[in-house]
C-alpha cells in the first residue's frame, strides 16, 4: 500500500509544490494527531495535513483544493469544542499553526494586527505594555487561537460588558474557497456596504480561512473590583443578577457555579470557594475608579438583600486570580469527578436561568446522569457539563441529555450555542431553532461564498440526507436501521 | 417607463404579499431621512413603504432586550424604553428626523456614541428579513449571545435596501446613564487631537469624543450620579481647559418606578437638584439628545443640548454640498481632512470617523484620497440633481458582494443604482 495519499500523487504532488513537501504530513500515523478537535467523540483522519508557513502559502494550498475538488477544513490549537474543526472524509486539513506572529500593536490607534495562529493571550500579552488589552477572553485564551476566535465568534466572562469577537475585529485578511486573497472590513467600525466582514465573523470555518486579522484594543481599566458570594439557592443567585441589571449596572462579568462545579473547581486548583453550598457568583465591575467604587457598593448590597451566605471581596491581584482561576480550571476540574464529560453551551434568556436550571435537573435525574454548571449568568450563556462513564456506557445517554439540553434553550427563547459554535455536533439540531426557509438563506449565503462547497462542509448547517448520520466512525443511520434507505 | 406604485405593508405577513405581488424593480423606503444616500435609487416600478411596520413587538426588561417592526421610528422606540431605564445605545443625527430603525441599520449609520458602543450592527442580534422571491428568513433572537448559524443581521447592515426588507428588528438595550457632562474645548483640529490623546491615554473612558469645524472639540462623560463630577473634574484638570456644558440630569419617573418594583432603594443617588435647570428649560428632551436619568427625584428636568444639536446639524450637511461620511485610522484622520476642501466637518477622533460637507466637483477626489489612506468613504447626500459619484474604488472582496447580491436577489429587484457602479 503506498503512503501517498487517497487524493492522489498528482494532487499531493501539487500541495508540495503550493507549500513545501516537508510541510505536506501524508503518513496516515502522523495524519492522525488531526482526526478530531475538542470534541473527541467525533474522529475523521485527514487525507493530508498541510502545514503552511504564511498567508501565500495558504491561498496557494486553497487554490489546489479548488482546482482538484478537495473539501478542506483551516484548524488553529484545535481547543474547539463543537467538531468545528472535524476533518472532512477525503480531504484535507490546513493548520494555522505556523501563521503566529503578532505583526502589529499600534498604541496610539489602540489595534493590533496579528496572524490567526496567535492565542487569544498572546494579543493581551503583546498590548499589556501600552496599558491596552484585548477584550474577549473565552476561558480557553491561553491556549485557543485568535483565528478560532474568528471561526466561532467566541466570547468570555467579559463579553457582557464588552461585546463578542465581532465587536473587536476591524478587519480580516481572508483567503476565500477559490484561493483568491481579500480583506473584509476596514480600519474603523465604518463601512462601505454590507457588513461581509460580520458574517464571515462566527462562521465556522465555512466561508473561508482568515490569514490576518486587526483587533480593536481597549485601554487596561483603570480599577477593577471583584467579588465572590454564595448563596442558599441557585435562585437567589439568579435574582442577584437581576437586580445587579435592574439598578442600571452593567458587569464586566458575572458568573455563577452550582455546588458540584464548585466541588469540582475546588479540589482541582483550591481557589477559596466554599464547598458544598448551593450556588456561588463571581461578580466583576471595572472601569474608573470612582464609578467602579460606588457601583461595587451597590451590588454588595444587592447581594446582602438576597441571603448572600458568604461575601469574599478580592483585595489583591492574587486573591482575584485565585477566584477566576477556581472557574477558568471548573471544566476541566470535572474530570476529576468523573471519567468523562460533555459540556454544552446552550443559551437562554437571562430571564429564564433559574427555570432552565431547574429543568435541566430533572432531565438529569431521569437519565440517572449528574450535571454540573458553570456559566455565563450575566448573558444567560448556559455550559452543563453532562458527566458520564465511557466504561459504564453511559456515552448514548449522555450524548442524548446534551443534546437535549441544547434543544431545551432554543424551547425557551435561546440559542443552541452561545459561543462553542454548531460544528458537527448540532448541525441536526439547527431545524429546532430555524425553519426551513431560514436555513435555506443561509445556505444561499454560503453558496455565494463558496460555491463549490468545499470549504468546511458538512459544519454549521444540517445535511438533510445524512442528519442523524455521525460523522466518524461507521454507526447505522436511523432510516438505514429501518430498512427505509441503504448505504451505496 | 412603467408607473411607479407604493405599497404600504402594516405586517410581516403583507410585507411578504407586497413583494411576491409585485412584479418588477423594488425600491424600500422608510421616513426617508436617507433618501439620498449612496448611489441614486434607479426608477422602479414599485416602493415599499415600510412606515406601517411600526411598533414594539417584545420588550424584556429584565433581558435588556426588544423587538420592533422595521418602520419604527428610532425616537419613538426610545421614549417607549424611557421609563424602563433603558435605551438604544445609538444616537445617529437623523433619529430627530424620523428615521426608522430599519432605515437606520439598512444605511449602517451611527453617531457619536459609536465610540463605545459601536454602529447599529453592533447593538441588533436579530432580524427577520423578507427576500425579493418573497421568502421569510430570520437570524439571531433575543439573547445578546449567540452563534448559532450565519449572521444575516451584519448583511443586511449598510445594504441600503439591495439585499432584502428588513420586517424586524432584535435589538440589544443598555442601561440610561444616570448623568452626563459635556466638556467642551475650543480648539483648532491639531489641538483636537492632542487632547484626544490624552483623554484615550487616560483612565477617562469618554462616552463621545467629537471636534466640529466651528472649532470646538466635545467629550461625554456618562456614569453614575454620584461618581460623574469627580470624574469630570479629573478630566478638566488632566486636559488644562474645558468649559463644562450640561452638568445636568433629569429624573425618569418609570425608571424610579421600575426599581421599587422590584424591591430596589429609591435613592441610590444624588444629583443636582431640579432647581439647578431653569424652568423654561424643563421640556421634553430633543430627541436626538441622549438622555440621562435621575434617581430619587419626581421632577422632570432636562436642558436643552446645544453643542451636540449643533453637531448633528453639522452631520446632517447643507443642501448645495456633497455630505461624505469617511472612516480612516485615527490617528490619519487630520490629515486626510486637512486635504479635503471641506466646508464643514465632523471629526471623531476615537473612531476614525468623520461626516465632511464639500463641493459636489470635490468628492471624486475625496473618495481616492480617504481609499489611499486606507479608509472608506459612502456618499450620504448631493445637491438636488448634481451628478456625484457615491462610491470610491471598490473593495477587495466585490467577487462575494455581487455573489451574495446573485443568491439573494438574482433579479436585481432590491435597490436598483444604489451601489452602482460596484453592483
Amino acid at each position: 500500500m503506498s503512503v501517498d495519499s487517497g487524493l492522489g500523487s498528482r494532487v499531493k504532488r501539487a500541495f508540495e509544490t503550493a507549500l513545501a513537501p516537508e510541510d505536506v504530513i501524508g503518513d496516515p500515523i502522523r495524519c492522525r494527531s488531526y482526526e478530531c478537535d475538542g470534541l473527541t467523540g467525533y474522529r475523521v483522519v485527514p487525507e493530508l495535513v498541510l502545514l503552511p508557513r504564511d498567508a501565500a502559502q495558504v491561498a496557494a494550498a486553497v487554490r489546489v483544493c479548488a482546482e482538484h475538488g478537495v473539501p478542506f477544513v483551516a484548524r488553529g490549537a484545535g481547543t474547539g469544542l463543537s467538531g468545528g474543526a472535524l476533518p472532512v472524509a477525503g480531504g484535507v486539513v490546513i493548520s494555522l499553526a505556523r501563521l503566529k506572529r503578532v505583526l502589529e500593536v499600534d498604541p496610539v490607534d489602540r489595534r493590533a494586527v496579528v496572524e490567526p495562529g496567535v492565542t487569544n493571550l498572546e494579543i493581551t500579552a503583546a498590548a499589556a505594555p501600552h496599558g491596552l488589552y484585548y477584550a474577549p477572553d473565552p476561558s480557553s485564551q491561553q491556549v485557543c487561537t485568535i483565528g478560532g476566535n474568528v471561526a466561532e465568534n467566541s466570547g468570555g466572562a467579559h463579553c457582557l460588558k464588552y461585546g463578542f469577537t465581532t465587536n473587536h475585529v476591524l478587519s480580516c485578511e481572508v483567503v476565500l474557497p477559490d484561493g483568491s486573497l481579500v480583506t473584509l472590513g476596514s480600519d474603523t467600525g465604518e463601512q462601505a456596504g454590507p457588513d461581509l466582514r460580520g458574517v464571515f465573523l462566527g462562521s465556522e470555518g465555512t466561508l473561508g480561512i482568515t490569514t490576518k486579522i486587526t483587533v480593536r484594543l481597549l485601554r487596561t481599566p483603570e480599577s477593577v473590583r471583584t467579588l465572590l458570594a454564595d448563596f442558599p439557592s441557585i435562585a437567589a443567585a439568579g435574582d442577584v443578577v437581576s437586580d445587579i441589571v435592574a439598578a442600571g449596572i452593567v458587569p464586566a462579568a458575572v458568573e455563577m457555579m452550582d455546588t458540584l462545579a464548585i466541588e469540582a473547581a475546588e479540589e482541582a486548583v483550591h481557589a477559596g470557594y466554599t464547598v458544598g453550598v448551593p450556588a456561588a457568583l463571581v461578580v466583576e465591575l471595572d472601569g474608573p475608579a470612582e464609578e467602579c467604587d460606588v457601583q461595587f457598593e451597590q451590588v454588595k448590597q444587592i447581594c446582602d438583600r438576597h441571603g448572600c451566605t458568604r461575601l469574599h471581596i478580592a483585595g489583591s491581584p492574587e486573591e482575584r486570580a485565585a477566584i477566576w482561576r477556581g472557574r477558568k480550571a471548573a471544566f476541566a476540574a470535572v474530570g476529576r469527578i468523573s471519567p468523562d464529560y460533555f459540556v454544552q453551551d446552550g443559551v437562554v434568556p437571562r430571564t429564564r436561568l433559574a427555570e432552565v436550571l431547574d429543568r435541566i435537573a430533572g432531565m438529569g435525574a431521569e437519565a440517572g446522569l449528574r450535571v454540573a454548571n458553570v456559566f455565563h449568568a450575566g448573558d444567560g450563556n448556559l455550559h452543563p457539563l453532562v458527566l458520564y462513564s465511557a466504561a459504564a456506557g453511559e456515552t448514548e445517554r449522555a450524548e442524548k441529555l446534551s443534546g437535549e439540553i441544547a434543544e431545551l434553550c432554543v424551547e425557551l427563547g435561546g440559542s443552541l450555542s452561545g459561543e462553542h459554535g454548531i460544528g458537527a455536533d448540532k448541525a441536526c439540531s439547527m431545524p429546532k431553532m430555524f425553519s426551513r426557509d431560514d436555513l435555506e438563506v443561509m445556505r444561499r449565503v454560503r453558496s455565494a461564498w463558496d460555491p463549490q462547497g468545499l470549504c468546511n462542509p458538512g459544519k454549521v448547517l444540517p445535511t438533510p440526507r445524512l442528519c442523524g448520520e455521525r460523522p466518524g466512525r461507521y454507526r447505522p443511520h436511523p432510516l438505514e436501521e429501518a430498512g427505509v434507505i441503504e448505504r451505496l | 417607463m412603467s408607473t411607479t406604485t407604493t405599497i404600504r405593508p402594516t405586517d410581516l405577513r403583507s410585507l411578504r404579499d407586497a413583494v411576491l405581488d409585485t412584479a418588477g424593480t423594488i425600491g424600500i423606503a422608510g421616513a426617508g431621512t436617507a433618501a439620498d444616500w449612496a448611489g441614486p435609487l434607479a426608477p422602479v416600478d414599485a416602493v415599499l413603504d415600510t412606515t406601517g411596520l411600526t411598533g414594539v413587538i417584545t420588550h424584556n426588561p429584565g433581558d435588556m432586550t426588544v423587538s420592533v417592526r422595521s418602520g419604527t421610528p428610532l425616537r419613538q422606540l426610545q421614549d417607549e424604553l424611557a421609563p424602563h431605564g433603558q435605551h438604544v445605545s445609538f444616537d445617529a443625527a437623523r433619529i430627530a428626523d424620523g428615521a426608522t430603525v430599519g432605515g437606520l441599520v439598512a444605511t449602517a449609520d451611527a453617531g457619536p456614541a459609536a465610540l463605545v458602543f459601536g454602529s447599529l450592527r453592533d447593538l441588533v442580534i436579530g432580524v427577520t428579513i423578507v427576500l425579493a422571491d418573497g421568502t421569510v428568513a430570520r437570524s439571531g433572537g433575543h439573547v445578546i449571545k449567540n452563534v448559532a448559524g450565519y449572521d444575516l443581521t451584519k448583511l443586511l447592515h449598510g445594504s441600503h435596501g439591495t439585499l432584502g426588507v428588513l420586517a424586524e428588528v432584535v435589538l440589544r438595550l443598555h442601561p440610561v446613564p444616570e448623568r452626563a457632562a459635556t466638556l467642551a474645548i475650543h480648539c483648532s483640529l491639531e489641538e483636537a487631537a492632542e487632547h484626544a490623546a490624552t483623554v484615550l491615554g487616560g483612565p477617562y473612558e469618554p462616552a463621545a469624543m467629537e471636534w466640529t469645524s466651528d472649532g470646538v472639540l466635545l467629550i461625554r462623560l456618562e456614569g453614575t450620579a454620584d461618581a460623574l463630577d469627580a470624574r469630570v473634574q479629573r478630566l478638566r484638570t488632566a486636559l488644562g481647559t474645558g468649559e463644562l456644558l450640561d452638568l445636568q440630569a433629569h429624573s425618569d419617573q418609570g425608571a424610579d418606578r421600575d426599581r421599587t418594583e422590584q424591591g430596589l432603594p429609591e435613592n441610590l443617588g444624588t444629583g443636582p437638584e431640579p432647581g439647578d435647570v431653569p424652568p423654561a428649560e424643563r421640556a421634553a428632551p430633543p430627541s436626538d439628545e441622549r438622555p440621562v436619568r435621575r434617581i430619587g427625584t419626581d421632577e422632570s428636568a432636562v436642558r436643552r443640548d446645544e453643542p451636540w444639536e449643533r453637531y448633528a446639524s453639522l452631520v446632517r450637511g447643507a443642501p448645495e454640498f456633497a455630505t461624505l461620511r469617511i472612516g480612516v485610522r485615527p490617528s490619519l484622520l487630520p490629515a486626510v481632512l486637512a486635504d479635503l476642501p471641506t466646508e464643514s466637518v465632523t471629526a471623531g477622533l476615537g473612531t476614525g470617523v468623520a461626516t465632511v460637507a464639500l463641493p459636489p466637483a470635490a468628492v471624486a477626489a475625496a473618495h481616492a484620497r480617504v481609499h489611499a489612506a486606507g479608509g472608506t468613504s459612502v456618499l450620504r447626500s448631493r445637491p438636488a440633481g448634481a451628478e456625484v459619484p457615491a462610491w470610491g474604488p471598490p473593495p477587495s472582496a466585490i467577487a462575494v458582494l455581487r455573489a451574495v447580491k446573485a443568491e439573494l436577489d438574482p433579479q436585481g429587484r432590491f435597490g436598483p443604482g444604489r451601489f452602482d457602479p460596484w453592483m
